[in-house]
């Protein structure tokens, strides 16, 4: 924000390609953009542009302090981190969905019986607050990768995850038991620089909200 | 080492954090004062009651609590209104209205820290009760502008907005207490995705919904406020739209007008303020500077029914927006010799002068003095 060019936290992974995609609908340069390079700032000054490439996990981080204006990052991580960002598009892309999974023999079992039980979760916040919003308490284990190995393993009766396809869950003997929301990848905007460059950003989320729409990048 | 441990969210000041933060306080007092505003002190702790009778909708889990030995419960003081509103509406009530008052307080509030939020922190402010109008308001806001002027925070912004409009178009839209409060949520954390989502689903008059999608977006001149549908036959908002034109023709008078937009998405604290709010903005900083607004409605809860309004800013969000903090420069000198009379007498002379003199108090050699003087940018006096 320090600079008259606009940054734009962009995240690695499945969702970076969509964002290319949709970078390049607006007319923006995306020439060299590339993930697999060490280059981790992206600057485009006939455009007074810059792209950051950063962790999904820590788009929201780098948009909340105001080093980027703008993020492209899943409806997951921000609901996960309840950072104070403003959310002002759904991009449409990157769909999946919040499920609370159990092992395929507990198949449609009321979520009552899993009251006080134990949940394995990469999203603490998300499961912690399903849970409380139904009257029910569970003890959250805050793991970090292959959640559906919990319950295998029996350190948990049943995990919460994000799918998209629910192939993974099969493989592993789990079923799903309940949605608990379903997440698309969003634009963010920091909620000063918004205030203070609206002229310039106003115009390009609208223009965005327009791409968006006339494309269909639907789920 | 716990003992060396400081409590998360709290900060030390070090001599040169001091001397820019009493620097930035001392100014904004000199100009407070100028403009009338006299200068209040309250204790650091209130009555629990106090704080929630104010009906400022302050959260319970951000407050300090603690018990008093009478077993009734004490909060540390998480803002100053409420203080300056039970001060005045006890001790100033047989005053002359408008009361100006003004304060450099620390308030506190668990956040969970982070650049430019800490549990303990120091405000700057006034508090103007017992004038409504767009007189006072423009006084208030003109005065924030200027204290920023003042401080050195040039790409300074303030955005204002009027809280009527938004709740008049609440209570025109029937929507039931549930969907409104979510509405509310929704509309200061500005998720516009799920605000679509929401709207798309609750029965409201279409010019309703058009005009909740549009107002946190809306941002320019008085011009924007003609384009939010609906607004012209919902009583409450056309009641805020005059006066946002009010105050604004207001504040061109006190020529601040460049510094100012209307922001219909600023919604600060809606249980509290009743009419014009405002924020403001450097874009060096990732949080608001100050904030403040209209609250009629406070008074009346400590038996003193008046119009009230103010603004506070954050201190240490001031020095971290001031990109270059100014230098300052100060005549420093140490003085050293064997004859201590002398040495005092020399001292005495040239502090007189206004210079900032330090002793030699462990007899060192001119050498380790003149090595200790380059370090610190002084010069040194030696007396024999």
């Amino acid at each position: 924000m320090l600079t008259d060019a606009l940054t734009i936290a962009l995240p690695k992974g499945r969702l970076l390609e969509p964002c290319m995609k949709l970078l390049g609908s607006l007319g923006l340069p995306t020439q060299g953009v590339d993930e697999e390079s060490r280059t981790l700032v992206y600057e485009f000054p006939e455009h007074k542009l810059r792209y950051i490439m950063c962790r999904p996990t820590d788009v929201p981080a780098y948009v909340e302090h105001g080093a980027a204006d703008l993020g492209i990052v899943g409806k997951d991580i921000i609901v996960e981190q309840g950072k104070d960002v403003f959310e002002m598009v759904d991009l449409g892309f990157g769909y999946c969905r919040f499920v609370v999974a159990v092992p395929t023999k507990k198949k449609g079992a009321p979520l009552t019986r899993f009251n006080y039980r134990r949940v394995a979760t990469k999203f603490p916040r998300v499961a912690e607050e399903f849970f409380r919003s139904q009257g029910l308490q569970v003890e959250v284990v805050k793991l970090h990768g292959n959640i559906e190995l919990a319950p295998l393993m029996g350190i948990a009766d049943m995990i919460v995850d994000i799918v998209s396809s629910g192939r993974t869950l099969r493989e592993n003997n789990l079923v799903e038991l309940v949605e608990i929301m379903e997440s698309t990848a969003r634009l963010i905007v920091n909620r000063i620089s918004y205030r203070v460059n609206h002229q310039q950003l106003q115009p390009l989320i609208e223009k965005i909200s327009e791409v968006v729409k006339n494309e269909g990048v639907k789920k | 080492m716990k003992t060396r441990e400081i409590p998360p969210g709290f900060k030390d000041f070090l001599p040169g954090e001091v001397k820019l933060k009493r620097k930035v306080e001392e100014q904004a007092a000199a100009l407070f004062a100028s403009w009338g505003y006299q200068e209040v002190i309250t204790p650091i702790v209130e009555y629990l009651d106090a704080i929630e009778s104010a009906g400022t909708g302050a959260d319970q889990q951000e407050l300090f609590l603690f018990q008093n030995r009478d077993g009734r419960l004490l909060a540390l003081r998480p803002d100053m209104t409420i203080p300056i509103a039970r001060l005045a509406s006890t001790k100033l009530r047989e005053e002359p209205l408008p009361l100006r008052l003004f304060y450099q307080a620390n308030v506190f509030r668990c956040n969970s820290p982070q650049r430019g939020k800490y549990n303990e922190f120091w405000q700057i402010g006034v508090e103007m009760v017992g004038a409504s109008g767009e007189r006072a308001d423009a006084e208030v806001i003109a005065l924030a502008v200027e204290t920023m002027n003042l401080l050195g925070v040039t790409d300074f912004q303030l955005s204002l907005n009027h809280i009527g409009i938004f709740n008049g178009l609440l209570q025109e839209s029937g929507l039931l207490r549930d969907e409104q409060e979510e509405l509310k949520l929704l509309v200061i954390k500005k998720d516009l995705v799920t605000l679509e989502k929401e709207l798309a689903g609750w029965a409201l008059p279409g010019d309703i919904r058009e005009a909740f999608l549009m107002l946190p977006v809306l941002h320019g001149g008085l011009e924007i406020l003609e384009r939010v549908p609906g607004i012209s036959r919902v009583p409450g908002a056309v009641a805020g739209v005059h006066e946002l034109q009010r105050l604004f023709h207001a504040l061109q008078a006190f020529g601040v007008e460049d510094r100012v937009v209307i922001d219909l998405g600023v919604l600060r604290g809606l249980d509290y303020y009743t009419g014009v709010v405002f924020e403001g903005y450097s874009s060096n900083l990732g949080y608001p500077l100050l904030g403040g607004g209209r609250y009629d409605n406070v008074m009346e809860r400590f038996g003193w029914p008046n119009p009230a309004t103010g603004f506070a800013i954050g201190v240490e969000r001031v020095l971290l927006a001031m990109q270059e903090p100014p230098a300052l420069a100060e005549p420093k000198c140490i003085v050293a010799g064997r004859d201590l009379a002398r040495v005092m007498e020399a001292a005495k002379r040239l502090r007189n002068e206004g210079w900032i003199v330090g002793l030699d108090v462990q007899g060192q050699t001119r050498e380790e003095l003149e090595m200790l003087c380059r370090q610190r940018n002084c010069r040194l006096v030696l007396v024999d």
